[in-house]
């Protein structure tokens, strides 16, 4: 089941600026779905466009199965958001700004510490928003966004301006509110490594386009299919037959011979084999693509269409 | 709808907490009986008279009205509600606040709602500060005399009723216009710009057509010292008012972007 489903989704923001273009996004409930993309691909377009913020032209937003411009206020109850920086009452103390959202989302009033106590900010007393760190704001906007204890987090580049620790810091937060809360949690960004160990499953959005959508692992596997192998020996050309024995994409070069990434007992199969016929083997090294490679490639294959 | 709209109002309550516009209620209130009270001390002469008047209640509260319906109450109300809706403007919360599973007919009306309080407020200060302001020299100095006669309540209540009702089109008029700008200065310009187009149009004979001129010219007709026209300014404002407030909701709703 998805917790946030769009079909055919399209926004332009003036009659030659398209800026999505049939965007099929599915979030599958429990999931931490990372939204990733370069700067300007339409991912806080997107967002908005889930929390209807702005409104839609073109498409199909589900949230919990149902259209959210049938059902936008009983959606909303169950979702919880923050888009870009973050938005608190700076002339406010913590405890005051989420006593204005407990009274919005009418939720209980012991909701105010259990969400202050999870972020870890249980202790400002009164101190005013405004003399906050920027993490120490950013986790405010967190608790905000589960005092209703949402079913659903929408964050927008929740990291940018956090320094290493308060990456850290999110993505531990982050990780307890899926595992413990059961929340799901949509969260963009620009920068795979930043999020590539917090999600499940990912969507990479290029130019106003999807460009890949699964689980994590999937795109790990995409990864080791576009790896590769080097292999340097005495006589690369009668190396070169043997290999071809064990898999046909093989290219030979004045140096040395690459091949597709070979699985762990074919490597030593190789081997085995061309020391049988007595090759001297001085190098057999695994080159394998980073998942940043991966998703630059992606990025820029649209870029190029 | 109600439920959220009362939770709307108090959370909107709370965020006036500490904010300029509520220390501007209270400046704005205690202004002119701050001025009147050092005025009455360091010239005794001043209250003596009113005592002597015969309509001491009467004339003090023309006195503490003048400049405040002319000038200070339009520039506040364009000030106040230029405040009000600048804190989510300056703080970035509009679209928190559009996410939040609230009707926008509840954001809306419970922010004019507050503004309306906010002048209440306003006008109960100022009556409070005003009726300090003649006890103070007269604790301080022999020679004045304490003011013992009777309040006529349901006069101060007509009058501060009458004002408030002549405030009603410019706080709707600039409630519509502030939410439409991020940059505070085009609200406060805007305002300004109309309340001194009130003041200098205060003798042209289609005076009460114009909105910010109200409060000054229901001092006019409350002093005596001119009756401009012959229509009821009362149905006028209220008339503005209900416009304002449906064209400021119908351009604040259809905002295609919400923050």
């Amino acid at each position: 089941m998805y917790c946030v489903h769009t079909t055919a989704l399209s926004h332009r923001f003036s009659a030659s600026q398209q800026v999505l273009k049939e965007i099929e996004l599915a979030v599958p409930t429990g999931s931490i779905y990372g939204f990733l993309g370069p700067n300007g691909a339409g991912k806080t377009t997107t967002l908005r466009l889930l929390l209807g913020l702005i409104k839609k032209q073109q498409g199909e937003i589900l949230l919990f199965d149902q259209p959210l411009h049938l059902h936008r206020l009983q959606l909303l109850r169950q979702t919880g958001s923050m888009i870009e920086v973050p938005s608190l009452y700076g002339h406010l103390t913590a405890k005051e700004n989420l006593l204005i959202w407990q009274k919005l989302y009418q939720c209980p009033k012991p909701h105010i510490a259990e969400a202050l106590q999870i972020v870890g900010l249980a202790d400002t007393g009164n101190k005013r928003v405004r003399q906050f760190s920027l993490g120490m704001k950013q986790r405010l906007s967190i608790a905000t966004a589960i005092l209703h204890q949402p079913a659903l987090l929408i964050l927008d580049e929740p990291t940018n301006g956090l320094d290493p620790y308060g990456i850290i810091e999110m993505r531990d937060l982050l990780k307890t509110l899926n595992t413990q809360h059961g929340i799901t949690i949509v969260i963009s960004s620009h920068l795979l490594a930043e999020i590539e160990k917090l999600v499940t499953h990912t969507g990479i959005i290029s130019a106003g386009r999807i460009v890949f959508q699964g689980t994590l692992n999937e795109l790990v596997s995409r990864q080791q299919s576009e790896s590769q192998m080097i292999l340097q020996t005495a006589n690369n050309t009668e190396a070169a037959q043997i290999v071809k024995t064990f898999v046909s994409d093989v290219v030979i070069n004045a140096q040395h011979i690459s091949m597709p990434l070979l699985s762990k007992e074919k490597i030593a199969a190789l081997h085995r084999a061309l020391v049988q016929h007595k090759i001297d083997v001085y190098e057999m090294n695994a080159i394998k693509k980073e998942l940043e490679t991966i998703f630059m490639e992606l990025i820029n294959q649209t870029k190029h269409d | 709808m109600t439920n959220s709209f009362t939770n709307c109002l108090s959370a909107e309550w709370i965020k006036k907490r500490r904010s300029f516009s509520s220390w501007l209620v209270v400046v704005g209130a205690c202004f002119i009986p701050l001025i009147l009270t050092i005025m009455f001390l360091v010239y005794p002469k001043q209250i003596l008279d009113l005592h002597h008047s015969g309509q001491f209640w009467r004339i003090l509260q023309l006195r503490s009205w003048e400049t405040m319906s002319i000038i200070l109450l339009p520039m506040g109300i364009v000030l106040a509600v230029s405040l009000i809706t600048q804190i989510e403007f300056k703080n970035n919360m509009w679209k928190q606040l559009h996410t939040a599973p609230v009707p926008f007919s509840s954001i809306y009306f419970s922010k004019l709602v507050l503004i309306l309080l906010m002048l209440a407020q306003l006008f109960v200060l100022f009556n409070i500060a005003t009726y300090v302001s003649v006890w103070i020299p007269a604790l301080l100095n022999r020679d004045v005399p304490f003011p013992l006669y009777a309040i006529n309540g349901t006069d101060v209540l007509k009058e501060n009723g009458a004002y408030f009702i002549a405030s009603l089109p410019l706080i709707s008029l600039q409630f519509a216009i502030s939410l439409q700008f991020k940059n505070f200065l085009v609200p406060i310009g805007a305002g300004l710009v109309l309340v001194v187009g009130g003041i200098i149009a205060h003798s042209w004979k289609y005076v009460y057509m114009l909105p910010p001129a109200y409060t000054a010219l229901h001092f006019g007709e409350a002093s005596g010292s001119t009756k401009h026209t012959d229509h009821n300014l009362t149905l006028w404002a209220l008339g503005y008012f209900v416009v304002f407030v449906i064209i400021g909701y119908l351009l604040y709703v259809n905002r295609k972007e919400k923050g």
